[in-house]
């Protein structure tokens, strides 16, 4: 931060501050959501195709001429399909989450691109539909807010936050102590694809656009890994919480800024970004070293 | 022994998460030695076997081999210095043949069959072990595995030999061979190391013994100055008094808690039947692999029997569990071998970790979870337990062995269970909290539940158990009432 104020002209300023702000509201709501899966020692590759897909769905139907709020309901729903059939597949059938997730994520924008939007990757909206109108504004921001206050109050007071922790602790202990194991999982990939709905609504308004290339880019869903990383939440689960969120979204949104103010181009920038995420997960190994005797086959 | 030691230890200790496995250990090896290694689970007796052959590294302190500065970061390294380890459990890949075995991590970039079978059934003969070597490590017995570890040994050149509890799983007259073959290895110039709960063997085999006690060593010398009660001694630290718990004078109801009828699993678990009764304690003995611990498994739902492998009643109803969850929910509770795997919550503090239990049972369906009354559970159960922490928050990995014991025990026993399955509850626990922990599960009993007592012990089976049930080979061999119950008719029905 220090260095970017200084060297670059025209980062201390304030108006730069919120435009740091209005960007991150996406980015913070996605991170709850992954933040969450990773406490409970999963990753969820299919958040950004979630996002997508929510958004787009939305739009159709406000498209399509329904009111917002049956439209609204609607792709709730259909988001929760999707982290339910997620979490589905990993705690009933046992298949690996991040096989699930990537598997899931290809299913789902091939199904829209093809399906729905007819082998396009955009689907425009109008500026001056009422949605659009709505997110605009303060309103990002006060949703990724109320996001952000839910992962918590989730993650710390509910059942289902005990669990999160238990499993990402240790998943054996908690299956054989009797805690709901599997009824958890469902939640909280649901939980991951609702935050990525809100995220996808906010950057849809924003841009008036859904924009399927963000999926098989891939740059979005590797922020959102960085920000949970380098908040310090480790890979391995169990430890953390939304504090580590708020850190790590600090300091990429500051990275992201001074690196766009210092006209870097986006392929330098993912360079970057890389090395971060690998320099942060070594000292995350080193903070939190491995003990041989307790790695079980198939740790991270 | 005038010569150098092959290998010498200097104040060497291992600390994981904070405790010390081995502490400040001063060790040495000559060739032509054999030396075994007394002392309780958890005295550090793997941790410095394991120093030597090379899959860990000392914390503080130097190794020394012929003389020189080693650092042994892998088994590879310490493979190329001459010394092998045969593990308890074998390292074989059951896949491969007894041949590939052998030349395992040696081969050549191009390997000949034919080169390969004549190298090993060339050492084979040498050491008289009657094995082909074309067959499937995974066919073999267990003394034959270990025939085969022994000879890999050997084809490595090795000067040091480290045997973790050779005669576990072998037959008497398989046991003379084997301590025979050391004899023959002994006189070509092989150091041999060896770790054995049998103390006679040590006593009547080795020509050193040293005593490890909490990671101390507490006395090394030659074997003929000790007897057994001096090893008993040095081992726990206290003489042993023979702890006469009278057997709980409880009237067995006619109804069993538990009956177990018939099941089969895989491989693991071959018809095996029994009851358990309230009010007492069912100890079940056997060796490793003889289906005990695997058959608590099937029990509680961890494990799936085979489809049609057998029934369970529970109170005289009769349950199939497929998810622990509903085993909890109708009163089982097992608490297993190893906590670190799947018995507690590392990062979390003891409080955590006995509210999640009692959570398990009493918080069902609930949304938000009940923290205030989990906290005081917590608090209460581990005050009953009397477990020991130094900060509230502390997370239970750096907690001594005993009182995460009585965490893992706590978080079961705040379920409220009617049947516990306690699987080796004393192993890896400090010696002051054996006995606190064998207390906590006497008077469990007592309270009118019905306790399975899975060890590998048999001084615990036979203190704590009413009845003593003997699995061999997925089976219950043998059952003996306490008065009938001993080491010997133990050992004799889990081994033929």
């Amino acid at each position: 931060m220090l260095f970017f104020s200084l060297f670059v002209d025209g980062f201390a300023n304030l108006g730069n501050f919120k435009v740091i702000a209005s960007n991150s509201a996406a980015l913070l709501m996605l991170s709850c959501g992954m933040g969450v899966v990773i406490i409970s020692r999963g990753l969820d590759l299919s958040i950004v195709a979630a996002m997508v897909a929510g958004a787009a769905t939305f739009g159709i139907l406000t498209v399509a001429g329904w009111s917002v709020f049956p439209a609204f309901v609607v792709t709730v729903l259909a988001v929760l399909a999707i982290g339910v059939f997620n979490g589905w597949l990993i705690a009933y059938v046992e298949i690996p989450g991040m096989l699930t997730t990537l598997a899931s994520a290809m299913v789902i924008t091939g199904f829209f691109r093809y399906e729905v939007l007819n082998g396009e990757y955009l689907l425009m909206l109008p500026s001056d539909s009422r949605a659009v109108q709505l997110l605009s504004g303060d309103a990002p921001a006060i949703l990724a807010v109320l996001v952000f206050i839910a992962s918590w109050l989730i993650l710390r007071y509910t059942t289902m936050g005990r669990v999160t922790y238990a499993l990402g602790d240790n998943a054996a202990a908690a299956r054989l102590s009797g805690l709901p194991v599997r009824l958890t999982t469902l939640g909280i990939y649901a939980f991951a694809a609702l935050t990525a709905l809100f995220a996808g609504l906010v950057v849809a308004a924003a841009s008036s656009t859904v924009d399927f290339r963000i999926v098989t880019n891939g740059s979005l869903l590797f922020e959102a890994i960085l920000v949970v990383v380098l908040g310090g939440i480790p890979l391995r689960g169990g430890r953390g919480g939304m504090r580590n969120i708020l850190v790590g979204l600090a300091l990429i949104a500051v990275l992201r800024n001074g690196m766009t103010l210092l006209n870097l181009t986006t392929q330098t920038q993912d360079m970057f970004k890389g090395v971060v995420l690998l320099i942060a997960i070594v000292i995350d190994n080193y903070i939190n070293p491995r003990d041989t005797e307790n790695d079980t086959v198939g740790d991270l | 022994m005038t010569s150098q030691p092959i290998i010498r230890f200097e104040t060497v200790t291992k600390t994981y998460a904070g405790t010390a496995a081995l502490d400040a250990v001063d060790f040495e090896l000559y060739p032509g030695e054999i030396h075994a290694l007394a002392g309780e689970n958890g005295a550090g007796k793997s941790t410095l076997c394991k120093l030597i052959a090379g899959g860990i590294e000392p914390s503080l302190g130097k190794v020394f081999i012929d003389g020189s500065e080693a650092t042994l970061k892998a088994p590879k390294d310490a493979s190329q210095l001459g010394i092998s380890m045969v593990y308890q459990e074998t390292s074989l890949v059951p896949q491969l043949t007894v041949a590939q075995n052998m030349m395992l991590g040696r081969e050549r970039t191009f390997n000949s069959v034919r080169r390969v079978r004549n190298t090993a059934r060339q050492i084979l003969q040498r050491l008289n072990f009657n094995i082909d070597p074309s067959q499937l490590a995974g066919s073999l017995s267990a003394a034959k595995r270990q025939m085969v570890e022994i000879a890999r040994a050997v084809l490595n050149d090795a000067r040091v030999i480290i045997f973790d509890e050779p005669t576990a799983s072998l037959t008497p007259e398989e046991t003379e061979h084997l301590f025979d073959l050391m004899k023959t290895l002994q006189d070509r110039g092989v150091a041999i190391i060896f770790i054995s709960h049998a103390l006679e063997e040590a006593l009547s085999y080795a020509d050193r013994i040293s005593v490890l006690r909490n990671g101390r060593l507490i006395t090394t010398g030659p074997a003929g100055r000790f007897d057994r009660a001096d090893l008993i001694r040095h081992m726990i630290g206290e003489d042993l008094t023979p702890q006469a718990t009278p057997a709980t004078a409880l009237k067995r109801t006619a109804v069993p808690i538990l009956r177990v009828e018939n099941i089969r699993m895989a491989s693991m678990v071959n018809n095996m039947s029994f009851s358990v009764f309230p009010g007492e304690i069912t100890g079940i003995a056997g060796l490793i692999g003889s289906g005990r611990s695997e058959i608590a498994r099937v029990i509680v739902g961890h494990t799936k029997r085979n489809f049609g492998g057998g029934r369970i009643w529970l109170n005289g109803r009769e349950v199939k569990y497929t998810l622990p969850a509903q085993a909890v929910r109708d009163g089982i509770a097992y608490i297993s071998e190893d906590r670190k795997l799947d018995g507690m919550f590392d990062n979390m503090s003891v409080a955590q970790n006995i509210g999640l239990g009692w959570m398990a049972k009493f918080g069902r369906g609930k949304m938000v979870a009940p923290l205030a009354r989990m906290t005081a559970v917590a608090r209460d159960w581990s005050d009953r337990l009397s477990i020991r922490r130094i900060g509230a928050d502390q997370s239970v990995i750096y907690l001594s062995g005993g009182n995460q014991q009585k965490v893992v025990i706590a978080k079961s026993l705040a379920q409220k269970p009617k049947l516990v399955i306690f699987d080796e509850p004393t192993r890896g626990v400090d010696v002051g909290a054996i006995a606190e922990i064998r207390q906590i599960i006497r008077s469990f009993a007592e309270s009118g539940a019905g306790v399975i007592l899975i060890s590998s012990y048999l001084p615990e089976i036979l203190d704590l158990s009413d009845r003593v049930l003997v699995a061999k080979s997925g089976t219950i061999a043998a059952e003996f009432t306490r008065e009938q119950a001993s080491a010997e008719r133990i050992l004799h029905a889990a081994i033929h």
